[in-house]
């Protein structure tokens, strides 16, 4: 897997439109200053969130989209396979309904749900001609965030918040980029 | 200096249009059949033949519509950004509007290059597949 690093970038999605590189490479930041979601819309990306920007191959516009929910089943299976809440692992005879509530859900097609807020946000943008030329799928995940501004608060989560420890965010993109491969290699086949 | 003057089976002009001389000759070839002769081009119809008569109107269409280009509506969607100004001149490739379509936004990148002579759609429209957002 490529990966090409920042520390800063204004978007990871508008480093990979103007750079138009190979398909599947990653770019991937530390912080965005200006990192957006749908309708230009602010993303919250201080340091510790993950924060990269996936180069899709060339494809039909009506593919990108079923991608683009993909990415957001992808994000949410990983969470839960090897991030799952406290609540989730420790308690298996909790009432199914609870425990529910604190299974990560998808908001199709953009968002993940983690304990009823959002935690993470995928923004997928095509440039088309007479065709389309290139698109990017831009995933921002509210990893080792400590906290959100009080607007934020009530409905945006970290898994910092949510497992009470750090993770390895460079670990969660590799978890998360090849689970979106092996699901387009079953899928296509 | 112009001139009509019959002749046996038509009419023979001298036109003057602008700072051309045109000589037109207009005959009846056999029963139906017309030739209209400008210069040294001939064309040919019949007087009740309307594809023969649309094919001489299409040859005098003013020449500029031909090359008048459309940048259509690639999906369905909302115009969320206009980046181009009527007048304004955009290169091959230059990115003219955002279209919010199928939960995605969507660059709509000018095919030509070219003058913007008109802009058809607005902020926040509702647009349909094939639909003409800009010509050039």
């Amino acid at each position: 897997m490529k990966i090409k690093k920042y520390k800063v970038v204004s978007s990871t999605n508008l480093i990979a439109k103007k750079l138009r590189p190979e398909p599947w490479l990653i770019i991937l930041a530390e912080k965005q200053t200006v990192g957006y979601g749908k309708k230009l819309s602010r993303w919250f990306s201080p340091k510790g969130g993950l924060y990269f920007s996936i180069v899709l191959p060339k494809s039909k516009i009506e593919d990108l989209q079923t991608l683009t929910i993909l990415a957001a089943f992808i994000v949410a299976k990983t969470i839960r396979d090897y991030y799952p809440p406290p609540a989730l692992r420790s308690q298996p005879t909790r009432p199914k309904k609870d425990i529910l509530s604190f299974e990560p859900l998808i908001k199709l097609p953009n968002d993940v749900l983690l304990n009823g807020k959002k935690i993470c946000g995928i923004l997928t943008e095509n440039i088309i001609g007479k065709e389309v030329k290139s698109s990017v799928i831009g995933i921002g995940l509210n990893t080792n965030i400590d906290k959100f501004p009080k607007e934020l608060k009530n409905e945006a989560t970290s898994l910092r918040i949510e497992l009470g420890r750090e993770v390895n965010n460079e670990k969660i993109l590799k978890q998360i980029v090849e689970g979106i491969k092996q699901q387009l290699a079953t899928i296509s086949e | 200096m112009s001139y009509i003057r019959q002749t046996s089976n038509g009419v023979k002009l001298k036109l003057r249009i602008k700072d051309r001389e045109y000589e037109v000759e207009i005959k009846k070839e056999e029963q139906d059949k017309f030739k209209i002769k400008i210069g040294q081009k001939e064309f040919l119809f019949r007087e009740e033949e309307g594809e023969e008569k649309i094919s001489f109107a299409r040859a005098s269409l003013p020449k500029r519509d031909f090359f008048k280009k459309e940048l259509l509506s690639p999906i369905a969607g909302i115009i969320s950004e206009i980046f181009v100004k009527e007048g304004e001149f955009v290169k091959k490739d230059q990115k003219v509007l955002i279209l919010s379509a199928m939960k995605m936004e969507n660059e709509i990148v000018s095919e030509f290059s070219g003058k913007v002579k008109e802009i058809l759609v607005k902020k926040n429209q509702e647009v349909k597949e094939g639909d003409i957002l800009i010509v050039l």
